[in-house]
């Protein structure tokens, strides 16, 4: 896509790396333990072949081993993908990790913005914008702004949108 | 434009007190269950009746803080919906947008002077577009009127303005021949086995009442096995009904299809003792989705459905054609959307590999594994369908497509249902392209026009990467410019 459209103005906080690099760890120290758990189970499994049971946690190990570089790479990916911006009365937003998805919803046909903030971003101080139009494909979720950001971008956003006259749909 | 519109006072109003005595009594009943268990496992010891009484504590505290932490502000011209507990939400609606206000009152708000308003706003998606559960009736029938009076005084004019269409014209009343297509459609072929599996499950529903039990279903079942070419003589008569039973199926749903407009709707009427009819707005079609099996390619015919704002479940209620010609097809198109006959534009070469690796690629790698592991009649049938996957993946990618005339765009995708959605430009609400990794490497992308209507987004899969920032250019041009690399 670079020769196509070019980024997004701005950059997401600094500190949403901090957000996504506590999330990834997170999820995968629940799976480790997850996994630590159900072999400490597997071990009263008679039917399970004796090599097998010996090295139950072979999985929660492995699992762990393999989900480290994803871990330490997400947020630092995440940080140069996720960009956003408001031009001409159109959200141009740019997401994503693995896979990457670029979304553009114009002002006018905004239905409801929502300013979001559950308690780990509260932590960092960061916030989430979303907003929707009729559509799931016109609607947009831009993580890991900054509080302040988030807060004038929401009144940006419904501000204009009151302004401008949705004409259709 | 000013509209005289009543400015009501800006501060931030809560639910009615009330509302707390409704939640508390709404959650004992998914109490009771554990309660009971207490009482039961505990006897009548202290203890039970205090992680009883804990229990009821804890769903009125719950019931207090979501009171407590939920408040709403009707404030220049939107409503602010906001939530602050541990995290903060808010949800801004401009009012403008409201397109509708429901309320309701159920039973315990009833009792209580209640009611439940709930905000239509045309947003897609499943999720809540705004609620407020436990204001006070005569709040509710305010807030109902400050919420639309802003809108009558918008739309009313527009509705006066449009001509009124002629009464009960009919398009098409579709000839009883045309009934021989249904089962090219497949998806009544499987008729049959649906009878039988039907059958079957009344046998057991109706056996204990007459005196049968498992022992005498397995009995059935293990004299069957003993008679194979019974069972495979059934299987057969089943196998050659399926186009007579499908087609029967089909007729009895789809009788006497009539589709007529009456006033500004177009109403479709079928059915051969339950007349089925549905009516949609015409100023509310946006635009059409066509859709063909290769059976029904081959025989040149297609089914049709009209892609319609605000209306629910339209796979089934926007069907404007049974399985008709395609000329016939084209031409209710046309009069309900509009003509379109703009030539698809093909997807980049990338896109044909990519399809026939998808349609070739799983069955190559279960073959190897079933060969690997001795199961080689298994592996022979993947065989056999990864080679028929040259021909799907080939197909998929002759199918994919899309275009743009100067007021619909097209989309096109799939094989064994090939669909085709035309749809308006003033339709389009925004623009997805979404990129997957595989995707990256092979330099596509698929781009979704995010549409107020039908299945809400329309996809061109595996389009180029230039390609689709210029399609969504070229549709929305104002949207797009300042965002492209020139």
């Amino acid at each position: 896509m670079r020769d196509a459209l070019r980024d997004p103005a701005n950059q997401v906080s600094p500190r949403a790396r901090s957000l996504w690099f506590a999330e990834a760890v997170i999820v995968t120290v629940l799976l480790v333990v997850g996994l630590v758990l159900l072999s400490m189970w597997m071990t009263g499994w008679e039917f399970l072949p004796q090599w097998l049971l010996d090295r139950t946690w072979v999985a929660a190990l492995a699992i762990g081993l393999v989900l480290v570089p994803f871990v330490l790479a997400e947020p630092v990916v995440r940080f140069a993908v996720h960009r956003w911006e408001l031009a001409a009365d159109v959200v141009y937003a740019r997401s994503g990790w693995l896979s990457r998805k670029w979304v553009f919803v114009p002002v006018s046909r905004i239905q409801t913005v929502d300013k979001a903030q559950g308690w780990l971003e509260r932590f960092f101080g960061l916030a989430t914008v979303e907003i929707r139009t009729a559509s799931y494909a016109g609607s947009s979720t831009i993580k890991g702004l900054d509080y302040e950001v988030a807060a004038r971008l929401a009144e940006e956003l419904s501000r204009r949108a009151q302004e401008l006259r949705d004409d259709a749909t | 434009m000013s509209i005289p519109f009543q400015e009501p006072v800006p501060e931030a109003a809560r639910l009615s007190p009330r509302l707390l005595l409704i939640d508390p009594i709404r959650v004992l009943p998914s109490l009771l269950v554990p309660l009971a268990g207490v009482l039961v496992a505990g006897g009548f010891s202290p203890r039970s009746f205090i992680w009883a009484a804990l229990g009821v504590a804890g769903s009125v505290l719950y019931a207090v803080v979501r009171w407590a932490t939920f408040s709403y502000t009707i404030t220049a011209g939107r409503l602010e919906l906001s939530r602050a507990f541990i995290g903060r939400s808010t949800r801004v609606i401009p009012l403008e947008r409201i397109r509708g206000v429901d309320v309701t009152t159920p039973f315990l708000h009833r009792l209580l002077g209640l009611a439940v308003l709930k905000l239509d706003t045309g947003a897609g998606g499943d999720k809540q577009e705004g609620e407020l559960d436990g204001i006070t009736v005569e709040e509710a029938e305010r807030l109902r009127a400050v919420l639309l009076s802003r809108h009558h005084a918008v739309i009313a004019p527009e509705r006066q303005a449009r001509p009124a269409a002629p009464h009960d014209h009919v398009f098409l009343k579709v000839p009883r021949a045309w009934l021989r297509y249904g089962p090219l459609s497949g998806a009544y072929l499987f008729t049959p086995f649906a009878l039988v599996a039907g059958a079957v499950g009344l046998a057991f529903q109706w056996g204990g009442e007459l005196g049968l039990d498992e022992d005498d279903a397995v009995a059935v079942g293990e004299w069957l096995w003993g008679h194979p070419l019974l069972l495979i003589g059934a299987a057969v008569v089943l196998v050659v009904l399926m186009p007579f039973l499908g087609a029967a199926m089909y007729a009895f749903f789809n009788w006497n299809f009539v589709l007529f407009g009456r006033g500004d709707h177009l109403v479709a009427e079928r059915g051969l003792i339950n007349r089925r009819v549905v009516s949609l707005e015409r100023r509310r079609i946006r635009g059409y989705e066509i859709a063909e099996s290769p059976l029904e390619r081959r025989a040149r015919v297609a089914r049709l459905w009209a892609v319609v704002t605000g209306l629910g479940d339209s796979q089934t209620r926007g069907q404007l054609l049974p399985v008709a010609p395609r000329a016939a097809v084209g031409d209710i198109a046309a009069e309900a959307v509009g003509p379109f006959s703009e030539a698809l534009r093909p997807h980049p070469p990338a896109a044909r590999r990519r399809r026939l690796f998808r349609a070739i690629a799983p069955w190559v790698a279960l073959a190897l594994v079933m060969y690997a592991l001795g199961y080689a009649l298994i592996g022979v049938a993947a065989t056999v369908l990864a080679v028929a996957g040259i021909a799907l993946g080939l197909d998929r990618y002759r199918s994919l497509g899309h275009t743009y005339d100067g007021t619909r765009l097209s989309v096109r995708s799939g094989s064994l249902r090939r669909a085709q959605a035309v749809v308006e430009r003033r339709a389009v609400v925004g623009w997805t392209i979404e990129q997957t990794w595989f995707q990256r490497r092979a330099g596509l992308v698929t781009v979704i026009a995010g549409v107020g209507a039908g299945s809400g987004g329309y996809k061109a899969i595996d389009a180029g990467e230039t390609q689709a920032a210029a399609f969504a250019a070229e549709v929305t041009p104002d949207w797009m410019a300042p965002f492209l690399k020139r």
